[in-house]
């Protein structure tokens, strides 16, 4: 803050500094409470709420029909860490967890290859260029849910996926992309990656174009060919724009529920029961809402946990990268 | 035999567009299908062969779902109860087309709002004075990353107790809450590319801070905050999950509105459905054409530099 000193020379520096932190600190309560209140408000009751649900088995059905708090208190009875404990060995849940972890994978990597590859084809500049990039981003723009029903009229047996194919292979196709147990998790994790592939495209594309063009030409100088310049100049240097693509599809995905949900409920069978999927089917469709509570608990502990990972990653990632910009002496920018 | 250096140059030209041509075609076809059985009549949505482009085009889709044109007659189903002879009560919730579309634009708009004027006062404490820290910064996106399944049902009665539930203002605290990571990140990177000597300026002249925000520094990123505004428009636009359970009949949203014709018992209605869709999915796509140079900033978190 020395740019300041010109200005006040006959405040005391001290006072000075002290008074603008001072400022600055005021100006920091006066954003942040609102804020938190408004967190405080709605994150706390729930947090407690679901404390409160896992802790005593709560039946819906015995509430009747006044709502009050009293109510609650009445239909609900203790019986501490059984419902963890039963959630531990619910070998449904451990199943969803492996699908949820698998979709999430799948999905990520497709993505990220898809994406990654078509932005290496066209992050130089070449004819059609922006008509392109416009299509290639609209699947991005698209609400998932309309993306689940327009997926269903696409696959479902009479469909034209099925008629394309039967042309193509010139025999009668007749696929259950989405009823046949085997394949509809896959048939999902292609619709979430054809819905976000334009995700990790948009980011590469943008993190090709800011690539600097130094180390590439002095490469290529000293006789390196295209795969070398590749592996060894710019992927290094894309090293946060890849981790950023991969862990924030990543955590989305381990999120999914609308076109999970909306095109085959978690069915069929228990095919494409991810966790959102199992917690929303326990909660709203069997109405047992302490044993939901109980595995939202354990969910939202694993979550934090798993969030707090990726971002630990990609803070990592921008303190490097800060450290590389700030050493650079600041010509161009 | 040796290729030339223009000879693999075309053959890598030739190689992209074969590439990225297919690729446009998977882009391409599930849009051009949903348009395209919008048009289509009735007997058609399920014929095989499949019908690509309709003969018969129409908009008899268009009129039921979104003039609300009653042509619903015995010949389409089971549409009219057959105990009373009227429309069935599934026909009938369905019909509020227009009072989703205002749900939703309401509701997404207003908490866009709220998080772009929230999030960019923030970011300028943040860009220009530290109040946050980039750890703090960084855990501001669990409030987006962990997944809202897991608080939705404490939530739900939370709000039944406090009479948010149903309502728009629920919905409207809780877009708010999600989207604000983005709104901060992606107005940050505006924010940071401005100049200070203006604030500056400003100050010396005696400006209090509030005023410097509101007069010198956000007029000067007003482009980059309508881009924050449309990027975080097209996500809560799209919102499923909150909007389905926490809104019970009012305020019902255009997605949920959409999944309400899906599982219904009076079979499937692939125009109707595809006609409700392309008018959810027309000003999504409208909005992020506008801001396509800028979608790569708000998700990328500082990590992309220019």
């Amino acid at each position: 803050m020395t740019a300041e000193n010109t200005l006040g020379r006959n405040i005391p520096e001290s006072g000075r500094a002290a008074s603008r932190a001072l400022g600055i600190k005021r100006f920091k309560w006066t954003v942040l409470t609102p804020f938190l209140l408004l967190m405080a408000f709605i994150l706390v009751p729930a947090l407690l709420g679901q404390g409160f649900f896992s802790l005593f088995q709560f039946s819906i059905f015995s509430m009747g029909d006044d709502t009050g708090w009293r109510s609650y208190l009445n239909a609900s009875e203790w019986i501490g860490l059984e419902l963890f404990i039963e959630v531990f060995r619910d070998e449904r849940f451990g199943a969803a967890i492996i699908r949820s972890l698998l979709f999430a994978t799948g999905s990520t990597l497709g993505c990220f290859i898809f994406g990654f590859g078509l932005a290496l084809l066209m992050y130089r500049p070449f004819r059609g260029q922006g008509l392109y990039y416009i299509f290639f981003i609209l699947p991005m723009l698209t609400v998932p849910i309309v993306i689940a029903y327009t997926g269903e009229m696409i696959l479902y047996q009479n469909g034209p996926l099925n008629d394309i194919l039967s042309r193509l292979s010139g025999m009668r196709v007749e696929a259950q992309f989405l009823y046949k147990k085997e394949i509809a998790l896959t048939t999902i994790m292609f619709l979430e990656i054809w819905n976000w592939t334009p995700f990790s495209f948009i980011i590469m594309m943008a993190g090709l174009a800011a690539l600097p063009k130094e180390p590439q030409e002095a490469a290529s100088i000293l006789g390196a060919n295209k795969w070398r310049i590749f592996w060894e100049i710019q992927l290094p240097l894309l090293r946060p724009v890849i981790m950023l693509a991969l862990i924030l599809r990543f955590l989305e995905a381990m999120a999914e529920f609308p076109k999970t949900w909306g095109l085959l409920q978690g069915g069929p069978g228990s095919a494409t029961e991810t966790v959102p999927i199992y917690i929303f089917i326990t909660t709203w469709q069997y109405f047992d809402i302490s044993y939901g509570a109980a595995l939202s608990y354990v969910v939202l502990v694993m979550m934090v946990a798993i969030v707090l990972t990726g971002i630990y990653f990609l803070q990592r990632e921008k303190k490097n990268l800060d450290a590389m910009y700030f050493s650079k002496p600041q010509e161009s920018e | 035999m040796a290729m030339t250096l223009s000879q693999k140059r075309q053959t890598f030209s030739v190689f992209r567009y074969a590439i990225l041509t297919v690729w446009l075609c998977i882009v391409a076809f599930p849009m051009f299908w949903m348009v395209g059985t919008s048009f289509k009549p009735d007997r058609e949505w399920f014929s095989w062969p499949p019908v690509y482009i309709t003969e018969n085009a129409t908009l008899r889709n268009y009129a039921i779902v979104w003039a609300n044109i009653n042509e619903y007659t015995k010949a389409d189903g089971a549409h009219i109860d057959p105990k009373t002879g009227e429309l069935s009560q599934y026909t009938q919730s369905l019909q509020r087309p227009w009072t989703a579309l205002r749900n939703s634009t309401i509701i997404a708009g207003l908490a866009t709002t709220l998080a772009v004027i929230f999030g960019s006062v923030l970011a300028y404490g943040v860009s220009r004075h530290q109040i946050l820290s980039e750890s703090r910064m960084f855990q501001l996106l669990m409030l987006r990353m962990v997944p809202p399944i897991v608080l939705i049902a404490p939530i739900s009665l939370w709000y039944r107790q406090i009479g948010l539930l149903d309502t728009i203002t629920g919905l409207v605290i809780l877009y708010f809450l999600t989207s604000l990571p983005y709104a901060v990140w992606m107005s940050k990177s505006f924010i940071d590319e401005v100049p200070r000597e203006m604030e500056q300026a400003a100050e010396i002249l005696g400006a209090s801070r509030w005023r410097t925000i509101w007069e010198v520094v956000l007029p000067l990123v007003r482009s980059g905050l309508v881009a924050t505004f449309l990027f975080i428009l097209i996500l809560t636009w799209s919102e499923y999950l909150l909007a389905l359970l926490l809104s019970k009949a009012e305020v019902l949203t255009l997605p949920v509105e959409l999944s309400k014709y899906q599982g219904s018992t009076e079979g499937r209605v692939y125009g109707r459905q595809a006609a409700l869709s392309v008018g959810i999915t027309i000003p999504l796509v409208f909005v992020g054409l506008i801001i396509r140079k800028h979608l790569a900033r708000g998700f990328s978190f500082g990590m992309v530099r220019r």
